[in-house]
């Protein structure tokens, strides 16, 4: 049964929202490509159904993100359409500083360096990266790339006291495990966030997680049986060892 | 920013759909590029609405958060398809995610619509909770309430449900033909409501 035109016009509301049947949907979208007025009626509906979106946005667990951008590191993209130019593609400056000339493969090390570098820029730890401070992180980098794509590479999370997650990706084999947090709230002013590996007699240091949110990749490497991540709250620049009960401790599964 | 002549004020960039709008076009620009480090500011403003809309209509966690990474990557891959003259950023993206959520429910649920009006009876109040919960769904949710009740509910069904027009009407008890005028009179309304220019 074909539908009458005035019948097909309505249906730009259902179309936006993706409740056409199929055989409906196939129907609307011919006539959609002759009628620019219903065109022009659903792009302003997918605008309004995308804030329905927006509004029901939910943080997806903190371990989504590690998967994702490392599988990005391995997928190859399309080329832009053929034949297209009318097309522009719109070039930004963002406050983000450009590393892409320094020639970063296009492998999961670039994911999580860039990522990293990014992160340290945002953070206005570096508006100006040098080559070696880029060679250093690459280092670093590529440790924390081994164990995020490691074998035997396991997830686990844990919830802080204070609120938010943190997740480990721990290699049992390298002894080592990344760790990110995501949803903790800003500390104290003057005081951050100190990751540490614990064990039978004490605490080694492993580094801070930001004010801004950024919290990880981190590495903990020379892991023993046994030991847990704890993350304490400490003054600005962290100390030697804990002074503060951990928000969190979480065993690793060895 | 485009929000200074819209109805409802709008907070600073990041805060909603377009906060960061051009930004965010841009953005998309530079992974089709290959870059990493914008894909994971990508990721930053659009996992949030990519992964709770695809909550609202599966309703399971675990099978959510696979079908938001498929959609993620999806973008990461297609991203180079993305034209900024035919809509912004966060639509192409959240319609990605919508349809991927809908035609995995859709697929499951032909052999189950006995289920259809529980869930649906479910999925009205955790919808109210959820939208309840940001700014954006504050402003979201008064333009649901300038809405005729049988509009919104439409609406919500069709859209968080991941109903299709002939099932909401089902499920509402009209004719199919007032379920389509009401979806699309709702949204329109809407679209007024929440200043959307296209």
């Amino acid at each position: 049964m074909r539908l009458r035109r005035d019948d097909l016009h309505v249906l730009t509301g259902s179309y936006a929202l993706d409740a056409l049947p199929d055989a409906e949907c196939e129907e609307f979208e011919r006539h959609l490509r002759r009628c620019t007025s219903c065109d022009a009626e659903v792009r302003g509906l997918r605008e309004t159904a995308a804030r329905l979106a927006m509004a029901a946005a939910v943080q997806p667990p903190a371990e989504l993100q590690l998967r994702v951008l490392s599988a990005a590191g391995r997928i190859r993209q399309l080329p832009p359409p053929d034949g297209d130019a009318r097309r522009r593609v719109p070039r930004l400056r963002t406050r983000r500083p450009r590393h892409g000339r320094l020639g970063w493969p296009p492998r999961l090390a670039a994911t999580v360096a860039a990522a990293a570098v990014a992160a340290a820029a945002s953070l206005g730890v570096a508006q100006v990266i040098t080559q070696r401070q880029l060679a250093s992180a690459r280092a670093s980098q590529a440790a924390i790339v081994a164990v995020l794509t490691a074998p035997d590479a396991r997830i686990q999370a844990m919830r802080t006291s204070v609120g938010g997650t943190v997740t480990a990706v721990v290699s049992a084999r390298q002894h080592a495990a990344v760790l990110t947090a995501a949803g903790l709230p800003p500390p104290p002013s003057d005081r951050v966030y100190q990751v540490w590996v614990m064990h039978g007699t004490g605490a080694r240091s492993e580094g801070l997680f930001s004010r801004a949110g950024r919290n990880g990749p981190l590495l903990a490497s020379g892991l023993r049986p046994g030991d847990r991540i704890g993350i304490t709250v400490e003054p600005a620049g962290g100390t030697a060892r804990p002074t503060t009960p951990p928000v969190v401790v979480m065993p690793l599964a060895a | 920013m485009t929000g200074m002549n819209r109805p409802e004020a709008r907070p600073g960039r990041g805060s909603g759909p377009d906060g960061g709008q051009a930004d965010l076009a841009g953005l998309l620009a530079e992974v089709a590029r290959g870059d990493h480090a914008a894909f994971e500011a990508v990721y930053r403003e659009l996992s949030g609405p990519v992964y709770g809309v695809i909550r609202q209509v599966l309703r399971d966690p675990a099978q959510s958060e696979e079908v938001a990474q498929e959609v993620l990557l999806e973008i990461w891959r297609t991203a180079s398809r993305f034209d900024p003259a035919r809509g912004s950023a966060a639509a192409w993206a959240v319609t990605i995610a919508h349809r991927r959520a809908v035609d995995r429910v859709r697929s499951e649920n032909a052999c189950s619509q006995r289920e259809v009006k529980a869930a649906a009876a479910a999925t009205a109040a955790d919808v109210a909770d959820a939208v309840e919960a940001s700014l954006e769904g504050q402003r979201v949710r008064r333009c649901l309430d300038g809405l005729t009740g049988l509009q919104r509910e439409s609406i919500r069904l069709a859209y968080y449900s991941g109903y299709t027009y002939p099932q909401v009407a089902r499920l509402l008890g009209v004719a199919l033909g007032t379920v389509k005028t009401r979806i699309r009179d709702g949204l329109i309304r809407m679209r007024d409501c929440l200043g959307v220019t296209s």
